[in-house]
């Protein structure tokens, strides 16, 4: 600025005549340059001798600050008090900070942009004659200026000595300082954001609190970005859901989420204009171009208010699941736009914010796992309550019933139990589909079917009323197979109703089943077959289902086996099924061997034509054989 | 804190005024304006010859480096008066941020605001 004569053009010019100070000021700025710390109350006498040798009432040194000039301190010294909001000089408001160097980023909007500019400006406003100095790095301003003086470079034409000297050098220390100050300020926060990024991911791997983490988050991001707001919002459906905001409110929901459609693919994000707020672009690509940094023009509903927005989204796998924003950063004079190196920062927290979520949803599902498998036992231990636990004892017969459900839970049942007259009745059904439904299916069936015994026992009236309350409590989809018995120990008679359930089999021991056999051995292969096949369709199927009881004789050395398709159905590693052929097979030649034995031969020849293979289906199984003698 | 409870930025001062010391109490931000609202309060109880201060931050979460900047401006006039200026209640993170920055070395940070009166009870005049 060739207007403003510098420092050193006033020591050039002051030559040997120079402003005499006495001694005693001399010693004093002697020992003040002797003590480290005395820097600033040596500038600070440096600056009341400056300014007295220049004739000037009051004096300002201005350092720049960033993009701006600060009031480091003036002359007489309660003038610094000006910096903090009082006059200074006497009824005169400077500001405390102006507007930049030339070739410097620019002050407040309005303001002129050159330090010349700015002191001439200050002039006028306050109607001072205001003298400017310029030095790397700051001025110094003073008033009122002195006449220009012929012979001096920039006309102050005041004997100087090495006083500005010795000022110029104090101010070069007093701005080394700040500098590095300032640059240690900067390097020690951005220990603090490594150590604060460092904290949350410890933070995100200690907890699984997504209430208590996202405020974390949120709150780290806002203050190392220096934001004034904040926000923290979760992708739900296509809208985003507010989780968490701070200094101000947001939208609780806004559009936005969804996927990208063909249309929305249409406009191209780079001939959005600046704005980006066409009317026809739709949210979501708007949303999406502002999280990627390509347009500075987020959804409304995002931190409305705020004058300087900031966002990047929270993606697991590629794949969106919120977003972390903040708003308007500050700085001593106000808010401005956020630099690009705060969008490497927020991605940062957005990535641990993905964590938290994604952390925070494998826990829950955890929890629903845990919940639901307690259920499960829960309703495993009903279920095996309403199994019988054992066979009533039946002279004259033997009695066994087995079930193994292929999960925890099934949906067959079986049922012995033994009436007061002595009759004893004889259940096995099977439930469609497998798991929580069926076996709430279960209970259904033997509250009901318990019920019905001792109002109409065993025949064609029970099962249509039965199958009534099955149809009209059930959903469409849901039935039952059921083989109903019911014996006359004495006689041994069997009355028996089948509602879709495999054919019961009995096997004759020859001689008992009638003329055909009479006269054959006692092999096994000579045993005679019958089945007890169905008399109508399985319960829950149609409402006004009819069925017909149907009845066989026991005779001493028969057996009896009602079963379950699972026994029937399992399968081999070659999908092949077990069958009832192998079935029969087994019957055949276990028939005269305890029935636990015959159960053990079953269990044994299944398993070992599974080979190993989970149990497909739930198995059930009665045997009765009523002894001979 | 229910979810999407907002949290405010604005920053609620108290001053307790005690024989020798005053307490600054502190709710909410200290960012660009909360540091100012802070200084000024500090400034004042300078004036009104105040030369011990406790900054008890019990109530705020939050602090970004404008707000430390100003907090270290405070401190160095405190220097510069030869008073004594002291921290208490501070939250984890606040507590390692102001280690980090330095903060902690001209200015004692106490767990309790107790601790802090009886220590900075010695620098009384």
């Amino acid at each position: 600025m060739p207007s403003s004569p510098s420092i050193e053009a006033e020591v050039m010019a002051a030559g040997a005549g120079a402003v005499s100070l006495p001694p005693e000021a001399w010693l004093e700025l002697l020992a003040l340059c002797q003590d480290e710390s005395a820097d600033r109350a040596l500038l600070e006498r440096l600056l009341d001798h400056w300014r007295v040798a220049h004739r000037a009432d009051h004096a300002a040194v201005y350092l720049e600050r960033e993009d701006r000039l600060e009031l480091e301190l003036a002359s007489p010294a309660a003038g610094l008090a000006g910096a903090r909001g009082l006059a200074w000089p006497q009824g005169m408001a400077w500001p405390q900070g102006m507007p930049g160097m030339p070739g410097m980023a620019g002050g407040d909007e309005g303001l002129p942009p050159s330090m010349e500019a700015a002191a001439a400006s200050a002039a006028a406003l306050e109607g001072a004659d205001l003298g400017v100095v310029t030095f790397p790095g700051g001025c110094l301003l003073y008033s009122p200026r002195p006449p220009a003086v012929e012979g001096a470079a920039g006309g102050l034409g005041i004997e100087h000595g090495p006083l500005p000297l010795l000022l110029l050098s104090s101010l070069k220390i007093l701005r080394l300082r700040q500098e590095i100050k300032d640059q240690q300020f900067q390097v020690n926060y951005r220990v603090v954001e490594l150590e604060s990024l460092y904290d949350v991911g410890l933070a995100v791997a200690a907890t699984l609190d997504l209430e208590k983490l996202s405020e974390e988050i949120l709150l780290r991001a806002v203050s190392l970005l220096d934001a004034r707001r904040g926000a923290l919002y979760i992708l739900e459906g296509s809208r985003y859901r507010l989780q968490r905001t701070f200094g101000g409110d947001a939208a609780p929901w806004f559009e936005g989420g969804g996927p990208e459609s063909e249309s929305e693919k249409t406009p191209q994000i780079g001939e959005t204009p600046a704005t980006g707020e066409t009317p026809k672009t739709p949210p979501s690509v708007r949303l999406r171009a502002f999280l990627a940094g390509e347009s500075a023009a987020p959804p409304s509903e995002l931190l409305p208010g705020a004058h300087y927005l900031l966002g990047v989204p929270i993606d697991i796998d590629g794949s969106p699941r919120g977003l972390l924003a903040v708003g308007d950063k500050e700085s001593r004079r106000g808010v401005g736009p956020f630099p690009p190196s705060d969008r490497r920062t927020l991605g940062l927290f957005a990535n641990q914010a993905a964590i938290a979520l994604e952390n925070a949803r494998l826990h829950l599902q955890a929890l629903e796992k845990e919940r639901l498998e307690r259920e499960m036992q829960l309703a495993a231990d009903i279920q095996r309550r309403i199994l019988p636990r054992g066979a009533p004892e039946v002279p004259g017969y033997e009695l066994l019933g087995w079930n193994r459900p292929a999960r925890q839970i099934g949906g067959d049942y079986y049922d012995l139990f033994q009436r007061q007259d002595g009759r004893v009745d004889l259940v096995v059904g099977d439930v469609s589909g497998k798991g929580m439904p069926a076996a709430l299916m279960v209970s259904t069936l033997h509250s009901a079917l318990h019920l019905l015994l001792d109002q109409v026992g065993v025949g064609p009236a029970l099962l249509e009323m039965l199958n009534r309350h099955v149809f009209e409590s059930s959903t469409s989809n849901k039935f039952i197979t059921l083989l109903l018995a019911e014996l006359e120990p004495a006689s041994g008679r069997l009355t028996y109703l089948n509602a879709g359930h495999n054919p019961g089999i009995l096997l004759h021991r020859p001689g008992n089943a009638g003329a055909a056999a009479e006269g054959a051995g006692a092999a096994a292969a000579e045993l005679e077959v019958e089945e007890l096949g169905a008399s109508g369709l399985p319960i829950g199927v149609l409402s006004g289902s009819r069925f017909q009881a149907r009845a066989v004789s026991l005779e001493p050395g028969d057996l009896l086996c009602i079963y379950s398709d699972g026994i029937t159905e399992a399968e081999s590693p070659a999908d092949e099924e077990f069958g009832t052929a192998r079935l029969l097979a087994l019957l055949r030649e276990h028939a005269h061997r305890p029935l636990a034995e015959v159960l053990e031969a079953i269990q044994a020849a299944t398993g070992s034509f599974s080979a190993g293979l989970p149990q497909g289906d739930d198995q059930t199984l009665v045997l009765l054989r009523r002894r001979l003698g | 804190m229910k979810a999407g409870t907002s949290m405010t930025d604005s920053l609620n001062l108290t001053v307790d005024r005690r024989d020798g010391l005053a307490v600054i109490y502190t709710e909410g931000y200290i960012n660009n304006q909360g540091g100012e609202e802070i200084a000024r309060a500090a400034y004042k109880l300078l004036d009104e010859g105040f030369k011990v201060l406790l900054l008890n931050l019990a109530g705020t979460k939050i602090v970004n480096s404008i707000g430390i900047s100003i907090l270290i401006e405070i401190i160095e006039k405190m220097i510069e008066i030869e008073g004594k200026l002291g921290f208490c209640c501070l939250t984890p993170t606040i507590d390692k941020t102001f280690h980090i920055m330095g903060l902690a070395q001209y200015a004692p940070i106490f767990e309790t605001e107790e601790r802090a009166v009886a220590e900075l009870a010695q620098h009384r005049g």
